[in-house]
């Protein structure tokens, strides 16, 4: 797990101030490059970013910790995408949190499995700030 | 340096009647476990990366040149995000065919700074590539990057193997960064 940027929205003051609250994010993605990309996008836009490495790891963060919204990659080692979702749906917690899918896959094959399992968007990587930013912002309304 | 990469068939390993080759094109990424199957690329500013999994004998490659930031990017001179993205794809590619991630040997090659009109966008692709096997963990065996000169390479892909030649920098691609490609714009897709 990775600790939160302590002064989220640092960089950005006027995007920060304008929200009535910060946003809490939780990527989910066993890059750390792509981690890092994420985190440094999120932050510089407002949101405080929580950061797990796979799909068991942010399951048993999520157990004892609240986000506003949940990004996640699919393909990761001991629990990809799809088995998070599904196992977040079926808790009390976390059944209707905002979940994104944050993917290299294209095929609609998978994007309807993350649909049935209760994904609340999609978005194929490489992903841009801002629609992901406008996207954020909508789900967590 | 070395053209060479150090990596050289077990003894008794018979070699393959019939080579299946395909180019590697900018933005691509491709893997294969076929002992019969040769990846060829020719790169100038490009880089290409270049895995192998020893245990599962399967391989990738990819091709790529880091984008001109799109107009919302707000910092940063190239668009890395389009790069890791081609380093994703090569590397969840091997991962479908049987590849362990920590397994990986990474070879670099290209990053050649050609032109001098487009400064040293051929550093800044092999300070890329080197920066993203270190983060991810992926031990870099090889690497022939930057320069002068513009490069061939051929990778067969179920042995690890590769050779790299110079060749004259008319033969490379025109390496002027790219806007990101219309199908890779991060459109988002709400239920």
């Amino acid at each position: 797990m990775q600790p939160s940027n302590p002064s989220p929205g640092t960089t950005q003051p006027s995007l920060a101030i304008a929200d009535a609250r910060t946003v809490r994010v939780l990527t989910v993605d066993d890059s750390a490059s792509m981690r890092a990309l994420l985190r440094s996008a999120l932050s510089s836009r407002g949101f405080a970013v929580e950061q797990c490495e796979d799909g068991q790891e942010a399951l048993e963060w999520l157990a004892s910790h609240e986000v506003d919204v949940i990004i996640t990659d699919i393909n990761m080692p001991r629990l990809d995408g799809f088995g998070l979702i599904e196992k977040l749906r079926t808790s009390a917690l976390h059944a209707d949190r905002p979940i994104l899918v944050l993917t290299t896959e294209s095929s609609d094959e998978k994007k309807q499995r993350a649909r049935q399992a209760g994904a609340t968007g999609w978005i194929v990587k490489p992903f841009d700030a801002d629609k992901l930013t406008t996207a954020l912002r909508r789900v967590t309304h | 340096m070395s053209r060479h990469s150090p990596i050289r068939l077990p003894n008794g390993t018979p070699e393959p009647q019939t080579v299946v080759k395909t180019t590697v094109i900018q933005g691509q990424a491709h893997a294969s476990d076929d002992t019969r199957a040769e990846f060829n690329t020719i790169l100038g500013s490009c880089v290409a990366t270049c895995l192998f999994d020893p245990v599962a004998r399967i391989g990738g490659m990819n091709h790529f040149l880091l984008a001109e930031p799109p107009k919302s990017a707000r910092t940063g001179e190239f668009d890395s995000n389009y790069g890791l993205y081609l380093m994703e794809l090569l590397v969840n590619q091997m991962l479908q065919l049987g590849a362990i991630k920590s397994r990986l040997k990474g070879r670099l090659y290209g990053g050649a700074n050609i032109n001098a009109d487009l400064g040293a966008i051929g550093s800044a692709n092999a300070a890329f590539a080197r920066e993203f096997l270190t983060r991810e963990g992926i031990e870099k065996v090889f690497e022939d990057l930057e320069g002068s000169r513009a490069r061939r390479i051929q990778f067969r892909p179920a042995s690890g193997l590769v050779r790299c030649r110079e060749v004259a920098p008319v033969a490379a691609p025109t390496d002027k960064p790219l806007v990101r490609p219309q199908s890779a714009l991060g459109n988002v897709e709400l239920f």
